[in-house]
């Protein structure tokens, strides 16, 4: 048992993912996948001293990481998996990181962006690159906290696809 | 540098009691934190430059709301040495979106998933005892550590700048709230055998019937981690007690 | 009479509202605060201290958390409150079948509070481009403005959840009362004890605590024993 969860949140480490999902998945391993925090060291104690002392956190960047479940040092553990942007999972999938599902947590707004649940904000770009995972045989959907309800991204599109196409 | 006044201080922390006003899926408590930043950002800067630096202080912004006057605080610490022309170590924003997130993990755990249920257990206590007492006890007990934060966490913030942030690698705080959340288990495990019992010795029922009560936790319980919502619990268990309760007398004759 | 004692339920609805979401967040929107305060308004704080205790822990385990939008426990446990005591003044009902039905009544009705939240979010949403152009033009003080009118969404948000609460129970308690109350009599009691029961399981279901059932089922047990011997 690895992966436990795969979750795309721009926050990354906080509330929802500590309070709600780590106790649901029974996770007692967080791995950030994350080029800024990775490098720099304040973000790194910040983001490493938010976690309970009995769960592991590992922060890297995505080879960083790729390469430490290639190892198989997290191969005991359960291992909930946090990336930042959809563009972030999928160079960790197409570098050979395995995971069934990818779950969209907060991806916040910002220019281009279409609001397409309460806390999914996409543009262009970000559903090419879930269109992509999609048919890596990935299943992906949203859901915020355990106590929502999973919906498939796709159920998410339709209405407003033509305006994403429009811009 | 500046001297901030004491006055627009004490604006700033009463407007962050406000801060989640403007709540919205966008920029979160992004509008609460203009709002409570206005005041400093008026005595420091002219319009012209308030217009320029004001981009910084719209954005997506959300933490814990006990703990943003600690995030509040170092950042009107920041702006007083930007405004006295020294260069900043880490601009506002990114200073903004590098707490955030750890603030509100450690704020989360320590106050609404530790404090609040202990809080409420004893309150409950004290109401299935019938004292009118319990909502302020409820008050009293869950109010004190928030609003310490809030007040010390603002001032010691304002003093320390950037180096506020160290609190949350010095105190252990996940671990607190792992250790409150224990305690909790422990208290509502009290709870739960006093309302039992006060239940059955009112009603001269036998009392081992109470230790069903564990097993029927559980059942409920892991209904609920199976997605299960508490609303169909609570239908659940409501209906299923008024049917029982039609059979209740039929019942009766299988008890000792 | 009952509209006025609606009216002052309305403003404990609202001020407690605030308290969720938007304003101060001194917890006096707990079930355990909000009732025994429009219970003891309204003249009777026991019935208020009795549903306070029943509501309190249902949602407890559901964290106000970024986006994540909890049902509406206060303003369930404020509108079951005031139907319990005006409505049962009107009805000349009381006692605790009384105050089960009501809140098993407005109980289903808080999944409205959700509706309502979320739309005061999704209505302040909108105000934020404004609120950009505003900036461009330097109108400061029309910021501060555009952000205390989102309280009034929160307010409008809460009082919505309350009457709609209050409305459908007005509706449905006489209706639903000659039938439910003779079999509510015989199991009153055991209800108060199964609300707080599914909201301390739903809660053990949540924690992040290694071994909570080893720990409650330890505390139960020992608790109960000493209560039993003594």
């Amino acid at each position: 048992m690895s992966i436990v969860l795969a979750r795309i949140d721009n926050r990354l480490i906080h509330g929802q993912v500590l309070e709600t999902w780590l106790p649901y998945v029974h996770a007692n391993c967080l791995v950030v996948a994350n080029e800024s925090i990775s490098v720099s060291p304040l973000k790194r104690m910040m983001m490493e001293a938010s976690v309970p002392s009995r769960v592991r956190v590992e922060i890297g960047s995505i080879v960083e990481i790729t390469e430490l479940f290639a190892s198989g040092i997290l191969d005991d553990l359960r291992v909930l998996l946090l990336f930042a942007t959809t563009e972030d999972s999928l160079t960790a999938l197409q570098n050979g990181l395995k995971f069934e599902r990818l779950n969209l947590g907060n991806l916040h707004a910002g220019q281009g962006k279409t609001q397409f649940s309460c806390t999914v904000f996409l543009d262009p770009e970000d559903v090419e690159n879930l269109e992509k995972i999609d048919s890596a045989g990935v299943d992906v959907s949203a859901r915020c906290i355990p106590a929502d309800t999973a919906r498939n991204w796709r159920k998410l599109i339709p209405g407003r696809r033509l305006r994403i196409d429009q811009r | 540098m500046v001297k901030l006044s004491r006055l627009t201080l004490l604006h700033v922390w009463l407007r962050l009691l406000l801060l989640q006003g403007s709540w919205n899926f966008e920029r979160l408590q992004g509008g609460g934190w203009f709002y409570a930043m206005a005041p400093v950002l008026r005595v420091l800067y002219g319009e012209k430059e308030m217009q320029r630096i004001a981009r910084e202080h719209v954005g997506y912004f959300n933490t814990h709301p006990y703990l943003a006057p600690t995030v509040v605080g170092a950042v009107i610490r920041m702006e007083l040495e930007r405004a006295a022309g020294k260069e900043l170590e880490i601009g506002v924003s990114e200073f903004k979106e590098m707490v955030a997130s750890p603030y509100a993990a450690v704020g989360d755990a320590l106050f609404w998933g530790g404090l609040r249920p202990l809080a409420a257990g004893i309150a409950l206590l004290l109401a299935a005892k019938g004292l009118v007492v319990a909502p302020v006890v409820f008050l009293l007990l869950f109010n004190a550590l928030p609003l310490w934060f809030r007040i010390a966490g603002f001032i010691s913030a304002y003093e320390l700048g950037i180096q506020s942030v160290e609190f949350l690698q010095r105190r252990k705080l996940p671990d607190l709230a792992i250790r409150t959340k224990e305690a909790t288990v422990v208290l509502f495990g009290g709870v739960a055998a006093f309302m039992v019992f006060q239940l059955l010795d009112g009603k001269q029922k036998p009392l081992w019937l109470g230790l069903l009560a564990v097993p029927a936790v559980l059942l409920c319980g892991y209904l609920a981690r199976r997605g299960i919502s508490t609303l169909m619990l609570v239908l659940l268990s409501s209906g299923l007690i008024l049917i029982c309760s039609l059979f209740s007398a039929d019942v009766a004759v299988w008890l000792p | 009479m009952i509209s006025a004692e609606l009216a002052i339920g309305a403003g404990v609805a609202l001020v407690c509202g605030l308290d969720r979401i938007a304003a101060l967040q001194i917890m006096v929107s707990r079930p355990i605060v909000a009732a025994p305060l429009v219970a003891w308004l309204l003249g009777d704080v026991a019935v208020g201290l009795e549903i306070g205790l029943m509501v309190e822990l249902l949602w407890l385990a559901r964290l106000p958390v970024g986006a994540a939008i909890p049902p509406d426990d206060t303003q369930v446990s404020i509108a079951g409150t005031v139907l319990a005591i005006s409505l049962g003044n009107l009805l000349g009902q009381s006692g605790l079948e009384y105050q089960l039905l009501c809140l098993l009544i407005a109980i289903p009705f808080g999944k409205f509070g959700q509706f309502f939240d979320r739309f005061a979010r999704q209505y302040n949403g909108r105000k934020v481009a404004q609120s950009d152009r505003l900036l461009e033009t330097g109108h400061f003080y029309a910021m501060e403005q555009a952000h205390r009118m989102g309280l009034c969404c929160f307010a409008l948000a809460a009082l919505g959840t309350y009457f709609v609460i209050i409305c459908g129970g007005l509706i449905m308690i006489p209706i639903l009362a000659p039938i439910l109350l003779p079999s509510l009599l015989e199991s009153a009691e055991w209800l108060r004890l199964a609300l707080p029961l599914v909201g301390i399981a739903v809660i053990l279901g949540t924690i992040n605590v290694s071994r909570a059932l080893t720990l409650f089922g330890a505390s139960f047990g020992m608790a109960f024993l000493l209560m039993w011997l003594v």
